[in-house]
């Protein structure tokens, strides 16, 4: 089945405001006259811009899984813990259920990430008609799994909040956590700058 | 052709003619299966009844303690603003920034924007600002993390329970209201209201 696009009936749709205008109009860079912001017809520098902020993000994962995010001292001794040690220890103490949450949003999330936005840049470079549909449910995927690794900061702020230097019980963030939260920042910022509609174009567009 | 007359989908830019919807009918594209256009599933009268609740909601999740231990006779608080606070250390303070940036003022903002949309959109009008303020809308959605906040309140509760006792505090009963809230205002399609005070400000 031949899919007619927006290339081949002469338009492009502003991503903004969902406005249709010509593809004269685009390809000249007049701005789109409802929103008032440029139409592209295909976010420019995608796949470039995308992979740059794909390898920061992979860049940031090593120290962010490797160097300590929280500090904490009290009765049982004082520690520094990453991510995993923090996971280890909830498992070890039979709490399996936050022990999985804590993996599934610190370490899972972010390699589904990695090799869902390396799998669709790569096969989108190549203008490959591998399994489009699916591809298109990966991106989904990718943008909607984007945020959740967030969730460590969360419970390292809110921790170090609740168990300050007036309490017995003592906990500081530490540098690791800053890691983490710039691969969450730099994973979403590639999924943004990847264009889902490379995933449908061929060779012979890009 | 006429370009009004068309329909683009966004993620596999497959072309579609626009016909007339009934009621609670959506399109979808048939490429991918995107949904390309549905009506409004409430009017702006009960969007501004929501966010006019959220923005109180929010409030009361910013302005009191979402959770409070209580340890030898110490008692200390935490919400959103005390858990970036808290990461603010040197370079760390990076961390407290996305958090507070990503868990309260983008969420403020939206619900601010909102409600001036809605009040003039109500009576079928375009605030001033209006351009400005769809487009700050439009680049902050991606950027709005209340229900990540939510879930990571409830994990530590769950991490420091096993020490200490920890109290839950009228915040976090807010703070759920506000996720659902704003997952319901989220869903919005909000293209529409580019068509709003088009034609001399009757709509």
């Amino acid at each position: 089945m031949s899919i007619v696009r927006a290339h081949d009936v002469g338009v492009v749709a502003c991503e903004t405001c969902g406005w249709v205008l010509p593809e004269w109009a685009a390809l000249e860079g007049r701005p789109c006259n409802r929103c008032g912001l440029l139409a592209h017809a295909r976010r420019p520098r995608s796949l470039e811009k995308s992979l740059a902020w794909l390898a920061a993000g992979i860049i940031c994962y090593l120290p962010a899984n490797l160097l300590p995010v929280i500090y904490t001292s009290g009765i049982g001794g004082s520690q520094d813990s990453t991510i995993l040690s923090g996971v280890v220890s909830f498992w070890r103490a039979g709490s399996w259920d936050i022990a999985a949450l804590i993996f599934t949003a610190s370490v899972a999330v972010p390699l589904t990430k990695f090799l869902g936005l390396g799998l669709l840049q790569w096969s989108a470079r190549c203008g490959s008609d591998w399994a489009r549909v699916s591809r298109g449910k990966l991106y989904r995927i990718v943008e909607f799994i984007g945020y959740w690794s967030m969730l460590d900061v969360v419970v390292v702020g809110l921790t170090c909040a609740l168990l300050q230097f007036k309490t017995f019980e003592q906990a500081e963030p530490r540098v690791g956590i800053v890691f983490f939260c710039a691969v969450v920042i730099t994973t979403m910022l590639s999924a943004l700058s990847f264009d889902p509609r490379l995933i449908w174009d061929g060779r012979n567009r890009g | 052709m006429e370009p009004v007359s068309l329909l683009i989908c966004k993620r596999c830019d497959a072309a579609h003619r626009a016909v007339l919807m009934q009621p609670r009918e959506r399109a979808r594209c048939h490429i991918c299966g995107e949904v390309l256009a549905k009506p409004p599933s409430l009017d702006s009268d009960r969007l501004l009844a929501l966010t006019s609740t959220a923005a109180i909601l929010f409030a009361m999740t910013v302005f009191t303690p979402v959770l409070s231990i209580d340890l030898a006779g110490t008692r200390t608080q935490a919400n959103v603003w005390q858990a970036a606070v808290s990461l603010s250390r040197g370079w760390i303070s990076a961390a407290g920034v996305a958090l507070a940036m990503t868990m309260a003022l983008v969420p403020m903002v939206q619900l601010l924007l909102l409600i001036w949309i809605l009040v003039f959109a109500r009576q079928g009008w375009r605030v001033p600002g209006f351009r400005g303020a769809m487009l700050v809308l439009h680049a902050l959605r991606p950027w709005s993390m209340t229900e990540v906040f939510l879930l990571g309140v409830l994990v530590a509760v769950a991490k420091l329970s096993a020490w200490v006792h920890v109290e839950v505090g009228v915040g976090l009963w807010s703070l759920a209201g506000l996720t659902v809230i704003l997952a319901l205002l989220n869903l919005q399609e909000t293209h529409a209201w580019w068509s709003l005070g088009r034609r001399g400000g009757s709509a």
